[in-house]
């Protein structure tokens, strides 16, 4: 690299701070308001010297807020256990139809199968609304409307693009020789599927995985659309607390606070594969 | 040394199974891609109706009539159009700019730099919809910490996502705080994967560095930052999350970008049929959009995978 | 034990045609050596045999019984990848002991048969390794064991040496005839290399764009090249090719080489006035002061180990290649003569490129092949 100098390292400095200020502060800002009581918040000016509390946390919690109006319950652990509920099945079944097509389109180039991956793949980009408004109709008429089994069926429009084409990746990068060394071994290609190709391609499943996760969890749409308040996820859930609490900002901080952190918590677990997750494959990171 | 004897099944019943395998594979994610075609060509049929939940007895094809009002007598669908283009041209150029910035600002490998490219990945891993509540939180006119900044830099009364003059700001604001980083994590990873001699070669010959950047890392960037802004594209002209958690496509119509408008449509005012139609645009939108897209698409992951 | 029997072949990939129609039989225990230049098919042909590729048209017998239909795991094969195609996540041992998982064998007479051919193979003391962490011979031998231990009675063996050092092939060819021998096996080998083909196999196929232009024992291939192009790609150093047109004189049929004579016993009389080209192996060829030789100018010498080549040019600036054994004398720089073995020597049509002559004494095999 060239030498820098003094100047040029100045101003990076400042436009790199500049930099995480801008990204880091709301994260730290919301934080740090989810400790503090209401009194505090509506501080003017704003102060980040504030004796902390947990009762913010202790109202979610316990599904209790009591004001001086009276006592009121926030659903909001209810819709963190769906989040956990939807996102982790939706994955799961997104791995058990995805996983097996992925080898089939990596492996098995047979009629039709490019046009299937892309077809899946164009899903990734098309208006959810354009299908989602008429599937409520849909839902209506097969029964689906407002059940975990229809919000997982549609969770797979996130989830299976995703997994398909990351771990479709992965497969490829196997050589084909090492199959067929176990092939010609004696084993059919269902063992070869299992001991070969998943063992080898497993850190790429898991990290499609982890973003299938990530991207279900943080999906707004679907639920806003086709679910209720007690089959709703946090992002519903939480818009809905802000409606109904009103004025209880530090109740509103805790509950992104809680809402997030899965995902962060997952994100900088599986940050190696982010890059490559985000881009369905297309780069490497 | 001996031979082993052999188990040799039926020729016939393997002939079928080989053939027929990869289709039982992919039967499954196949079923599903058949479930979301039903409803996509549902709403190609409603958008062609005039179908309004409040007078269902009204309802019956009126052929091109929702798409033939857009374009004559339908001033909600021309502000619709601009302000979605509006959005997404804002938010993937001022993206676009911040994001190759930072990148470059990251390019050297140092323990420092990875931290803070991990850090920085942070806001696009939030749910955009959350990510609007905690700024609608900061913007708040009465605690918000942005309100009262304002406030100090002689902004008074700047009203943020409430007032319809500053509500697009506002919505731009989160959009790129939540996707400046996909952009920057892309590029960067695009810039850290090109080759060093070029690069090296010019710092011999002494070639000036506004040369080399435009010169050879912008062109050799190309194929990143085309893919990076056409995958932007195509979310952005269609945000619904942070505009809807934010403003809900308000104050007014400030912020009734395409999908926004064909909930509030198909919800609030129950038209289905112009919800529909709506739809069907953006995705003739999107659909021209992501086959630009997917060639780039293509080219980048054979040369990822052509590296591993 | 077993037979091959590949009858009628064809293979596409999309519009290229890798195979075509092409039909082969393996005997019973022989070591069949396919031979070609890369991209003419071997390594195809070798996987349709093994099952994991389906031919477009025509049968796979194998021990008489058609196996075309027949799953790779069902045919009871082994192979040896020119890659290894070694199981990155197994150690040497489960590389090996593979084969036999798949049948219903005790955990102790797995690990017998692995410690047995691992023995064989010199490789026992790396079999808790990971393929990650073995020199590339021992991935060689892994990969072979992997193959032998089964004792398949049809061995296909692809390029199993291009990957690995110099010395570790030419112990590898001094070993693997005695290892093959000792299996018993049927073997297809596939190889690119002429001296590999010609030491280990009882006939070699020379293939080339997807069909098998001669198949005959190394003796054949070497003494009556179907054409040109077998003629150059057999022999180090590579075959002298002059065009020529042959002459019926009072001492019978001849070449003319710089104004001299080059008798050649025993040619047939359709030859005369015909546009061909000589085929002459450079060991044919020697240096000479008698009356009667070539003249040429020498313009290089090349010791190589066991013999020494020079590069002569004639009158017409044409290049020959003269071949001594190492450590005979040999010509100084400037003008020399040679003289020509025209019994040895072979003519092609200049047209078709096939052989209208063959040479009228044997070569030795094993001497040029070494």
């Amino acid at each position: 690299m060239e030498t820098t100098s003094p100047l040029e390292r100045i101003f990076r400095f400042v436009a790199l701070s500049l930099v995480v200020l801008f990204f880091m502060f709301p994260i730290v800002w919301i934080f740090l308001m989810s400790f503090q009581t209401n009194e505090t918040i509506l501080t003017i000016p704003p102060t980040i010297v504030f004796s902390p509390t947990l009762s913010n946390y202790a109202a979610l919690i316990t599904g209790k807020l009591t004001t001086s109006a009276g006592t009121l319950d926030i659903a909001f652990m209810r819709n963190l256990m769906n989040s956990v509920f939807l996102s982790v099945t939706s994955v799961a079944l997104s791995l058990v139809l995805g996983v097996p097509a992925a080898y089939a389109f990596a492996r098995h180039k047979f009629r039709g199968s490019e046009d299937i991956a892309f077809t899946l793949l164009s899903f990734r980009f098309a208006p959810p609304l354009l299908v989602l408004l008429p599937l409520t109709q849909y839902f209506q008429w097969l029964g689906l409307s407002d059940t975990y089994v229809g919000l997982i069926w549609v969770y797979q429009l996130i989830c299976l693009p995703l997994i398909l084409w990351i771990v479709r990746g992965y497969f490829e990068d196997i050589s084909a020789d090492v199959e067929y060394a176990y092939r010609i071994a004696g084993h059919s290609w269902f063992a070869t599927f299992r001991k070969i190709a998943l063992p080898l391609a497993g850190p790429g499943i898991a990290a499609a995985g982890l973003l299938a996760f990530i991207f279900a969890w943080n999906n707004f749409v679907f639920a806003l659309v086709l679910a209720s308040a007690d089959k709703q996820p946090v992002t519903v859930g939480a818009l809905a607390f802000v409606t109904s609490s009103g004025i209880q900002y530090g109740q509103i901080a805790a509950a992104i606070v809680l809402s997030v952190t899965p995902t962060l918590a997952l994100a900088l677990y599986a940050q190696r594969y982010l890059v490559e997750g985000l881009s369905l494959g297309a780069v490497k990171g | 040394m001996a031979s082993t004897t052999l188990s040799r099944k039926p020729a016939s019943r393997f002939r079928i199974s080989r053939k027929v395998l990869p289709y039982v594979l992919s039967l499954p994610a196949l079923l599903v891609c058949i479930g979301i075609l039903i409803p996509f060509v549902t709403a190609v049929i409603y958008s062609l109706q005039r179908y309004r939940l409040s007078q269902p007895w009204g309802r019956k094809f009126n052929w091109g009539e929702n798409y033939w009002n857009f374009l004559f007598n339908d001033p909600g669908f021309w502000n619709t159009l601009k302000i979605s283009l509006l959005y997404a041209g804002i938010t993937v150029t001022l993206e676009l700019l911040l994001g190759l910035g930072i990148a470059l600002l990251l390019q050297r490998r140092s323990r420092i730099n990875n931290f803070i490219s991990i850090m920085l990945l942070l806001p696009l891993m939030i749910a955009p919809a959350l990510a609007a509540l905690m700024w609608k939180l900061m913007t708040n006119p009465g605690f918000g910490i942005l309100s009262y900044l304002a406030g100090l830099v002689g902004l008074e009364n700047f009203r943020w996502a409430s007032s319809p003059d500053t509500a697009l700001l506002t919505v731009v604001l989160v959009d790129i705080w939540v996707y400046t980083p996909f952009i920057m994590i892309l590029l960067l990873a695009g810039l850290r994967s090109l080759p060093t001699q070029p690069f090296e070669a010019a710092a011999l010959d002494g070639v000036p560095r506004t040369f080399v950047f435009f010169r050879i890392t912008l062109p050799m960037l190309t194929p990143y930052i085309l893919t990076a802004t056409l995958f932007r594209l195509l979310d952005s002209i269609q945000q619904f999350d942070i505009i809807y958690a934010m403003t809900q496509g308000g104050p007014g119509n400030a912020l009734t970008v395409f999908q926004v408008e064909a909930y509030l449509n198909f919800f609030q005012s129950t038209n289905i049929g112009r919800s529909a139609a709506l739809m069907v645009i953006l995705w003739a939108i999107t659909y021209l959009l992501s086959n630009t897209f997917i060639k780039n698409w293509l080219r980048l992951r054979e040369r990822a995978r052509g590296e591993a | 034990m077993t037979t091959l029997q590949l009858q009628n072949i064809v293979k596409r990939y999309k519009t290229n045609t890798v195979l075509d129609n092409l039909s082969l039989d393996v005997a019973d225990g022989e070591t069949l050596v396919l031979f070609g230049p890369s991209g003419a098919g071997k390594t195809v042909l070798l996987r349709l045999v093994a099952g994991v590729i389906d031919p477009d048209e025509g049968r796979v017998l194998i021990g008489g019984e058609d196996m075309t239909d027949v799953e790779a795991e069902h045919r009871g094969i082994g192979m040896a990848f020119q890659n290894f195609a070694l199981f990155p996540h197994m150690s040497a041992e489960d590389n090996i002991a593979s084969p036999l998982t798949a049948t219903r064998s005790s955990a102790d007479a797995i690990k017998a048969s692995v410690g047995k051919v691992a023995k064989l193979l010199k490789i026992d003391h790396v079999l808790s390794h990971h393929p990650k962490a073995l020199s590339n011979g021992q991935k060689q031998r892994t990969a072979l064991a992997r193959a032998l231990v089964g004792s398949p009675p049809l061995l296909l063996l692809d390029d199993p040496l291009r990957n690995v050092d110099a010395k570790l092939r030419f112990e590898m060819r001094l070993e693997l005839p005695r290892l093959l021998a000792a299996q018993g096996a049927t073997v297809v080998y596939v190889t690119q290399d002429y001296k590999e083909a010609m030491a280990l196999g009882d006939r070699i196929a020379v293939m080339a764009n997807g069909s098998i232009r001669q198949i005959g024992t190394p003796e054949e291939i070497y003494n009556a090249p179907a054409d040109i192009e077998i003629a150059r790609l057999f022999g180090d150093p590579t075959i002298n090719l002059l065009d020529v047109t042959p002459k019926k004189g009072p001492h019978g049929i001849h070449v003319e080489l710089s104004n001299v004579e080059v008798p050649l016993p025993g040619a047939p009389e359709e030859v005369v006035g015909r546009d061909c080209v000589i085929g002459i192996r450079p060991e044919s060829i020697s240096f000479t002061t008698a009356a009667g030789a070539v003249p040429v100018d020498v313009e290089a010498e090349t010791p190589l180990n066991e013999k020494t080549v020079t590069l002569v040019l004639t009158a017409r600036k044409r290049e020959i290649l003269v071949s001594r054994p190492a450590g005979t004398p040999g010509p100084a720089q400037g003008a020399a003569a040679i003289a020509i073995d025209g019994s040895t020597a072979f003519l092609f049509d200049k047209a078709t490129g096939a052989l209208v002559r063959k040479t009228a004494t044997a070569h030795g095999r094993n001497g040029e092949a070494a």
